[in-house]
């Protein structure tokens, strides 16, 4: 208990320098910090009951991708329908490293093992940061892309310098995690399992397993976000949506 | 069915001095009623326009008078509320957009380059274009190849911005503002440029605030206030 109350201590001092240095996310900090305690104590409470049942944990595993296609969709609120957007590339990313590691028997599907394996909270991460880079530079770079329009590219063809440069900033965290796995980081799998009395060299194992997974989950979910996003901004007639040209002429 | 003043016959003793007269050939762009709109307001307002091969057009008008929104519905990167745009007899909404775009180039003002080099600018829409020549072409030095193009002058940036356009051999030309924040010089450079485009063949469309540079270009002017079309003065 004195840990969780030292972590609010520490978003305490976030939320003050946030405010010191006029950051503008004070709010967000509370709120995210209240999330986590309140979601992990429920989950806490449930996690005994929903690892007993392959059914629970099916269930659990579909509000996991539930939420965070919701929470991703959030930040790609400027194109139609993000919830597509988002939960299409978290589901096309976690299935990329689900199906090969259940399939193949290196983890078992049992409950146990099911929820943390998920890859969710990565293709989570992945599709929110790429998504969001590619709104924000379609947004700041209109007329160089409608430049390249007025040369006669396709509208995909215009975007796809910046589909490559979003999808390559929305894997920046999962390369820099696992460059500097056991050097800068002990990841949560690893800490948990040796926490729970696990042999480390066998957490070792299966953090090094979840990590090289995670690197093709959030690739797929990256290039599937970005993808999804690129056409959201084409209009019919090879127009690009979501300008917001100011006429000066 | 417009009067136009090309090609212009050098007055002589046996010859009578230019004069207006019909025009049958087809336009090779044509503008009828157009009505556009953004955010709700009118920008273009029942606007017509008739532009013939190796013609020059100048769009004149002040700040929010309509002339750039016309000139990006023309190449479809705006939609068109009303009206029509043809291009050589046929609506553009029947054409490929990105053809039209081919056959009718705009020049946007204050170009953006391209990343990279003025030969990969010059290639991005032909690679297999020759960037010597198209430099050439618009009077600038062939050693600007390797130059990065952000590195160039306002002028240069103009010219290379023409000669980028003109890699796929259009029709028609739409130049907004081109000459806007350059010194005489290049002005006089880009001004003999779109000479240059016209006596070529290309129907050139200006856009310009200066009344003496339409007067000094063009073959005819619309002039535009509110998105309408007003009697050129």
């Amino acid at each position: 208990m004195t840990g969780v109350l030292v972590a609010i201590g520490l978003v305490v001092v976030a939320i003050v320098l946030s405010r010191v240095l006029a950051l503008g996310l004070e709010r967000e900090l509370a709120v995210t910090a209240i999330r986590a305690i309140v979601q992990l104590t429920v989950v806490g409470l449930l996690v005994t009951a929903v690892f007993e049942h392959l059914g629970l944990a099916a269930g659990f595993v579909a509000l996991m991708f539930g939420a965070a296609a919701f929470t991703s969709s959030r930040r790609l609120r400027e194109i139609p329908r993000p919830i597509v957007a988002a939960g299409g590339a978290i589901a096309l990313g976690a299935a990329t490293g689900l199906i090969p590691l259940f399939a193949s028997g290196a983890f078992e599907v049992t409950p146990r093992e099911l929820i943390p394996i998920g890859g969710i909270r990565g293709a989570m991460a992945a599709t929110s940061l790429t998504g969001r880079r590619l709104l924000d530079d379609v947004q700041g770079g209109v007329p160089l892309i409608e430049t390249r329009l007025a040369l006669g590219a396709p509208v995909q063809v215009a975007l796809r310098p910046l589909v490559r440069r979003a999808v390559r900033g929305g894997l920046i965290p999962v390369l820099d995690q696992t460059k500097n796995v056991g050097l800068v980081t002990l990841p949560g799998t690893f800490v948990g399992l040796v926490l729970g009395g696990a042999d480390p060299a066998e957490a070792a194992r299966v953090q090094l397993t979840v990590l090289l997974a995670l690197l093709g989950v959030e690739l797929v979910a990256a290039v599937t976000c970005a993808l999804l996003v690129a056409r959201a901004c084409e209009s019919p007639g090879q127009r690009l949506a979501l300008t917001g040209r100011v006429d000066m002429a | 069915m417009r009067l136009v003043t090309r090609p212009h016959p050098t007055p002589g003793p046996d010859r009578p001095p230019t004069r207006l007269r019909p025009v049958a050939d087809p336009p090779v762009l044509e503008v009828r009623g157009l009505r556009a709109e953004r955010g709700g307001r009118v920008v273009v307002d029942g606007v017509d326009l008739r532009v013939d091969a190796g013609s020059v057009t100048a769009l004149v008008g002040d700040s929010g008078s309509g002339k750039t929104s016309l000139l990006r519905c023309i190449v479809g990167l705006d939609a068109v509320a009303a009206g029509d745009v043809l291009y050589e007899g046929a609506r553009i909404g029947s054409l490929d957009p990105c053809e039209l775009r081919r056959r009718v180039a705009l020049v946007a003002q204050s170009p953006v380059m391209l990343p990279g080099d003025v030969r990969a600018n010059l290639l991005y829409a032909q690679p297999g274009a020759d960037a010597p020549a198209a430099l050439a072409s618009v009077g600038l030095d062939t050693a600007l190849l390797e130059r990065e193009a952000e590195e160039l002058s306002g002028g240069e940036r103009a010219r290379v911005a023409i000669a980028r356009a003109l890699a796929h051999e259009p029709r028609v030309v739409l130049l907004d503002e081109p000459t806007a924040s350059l010194h005489a010089e290049a002005v006089a450079e880009v001004e003999g440029l779109v000479g240059s485009l016209a006596s070529g063949g290309i129907a050139v469309v200006v856009v310009t605030h200066d009344r003496a540079q339409a007067r000094r270009l063009a073959d005819s002017e619309l002039r535009l206030e509110r998105g309408r079309a007003v009697p050129a003065q």
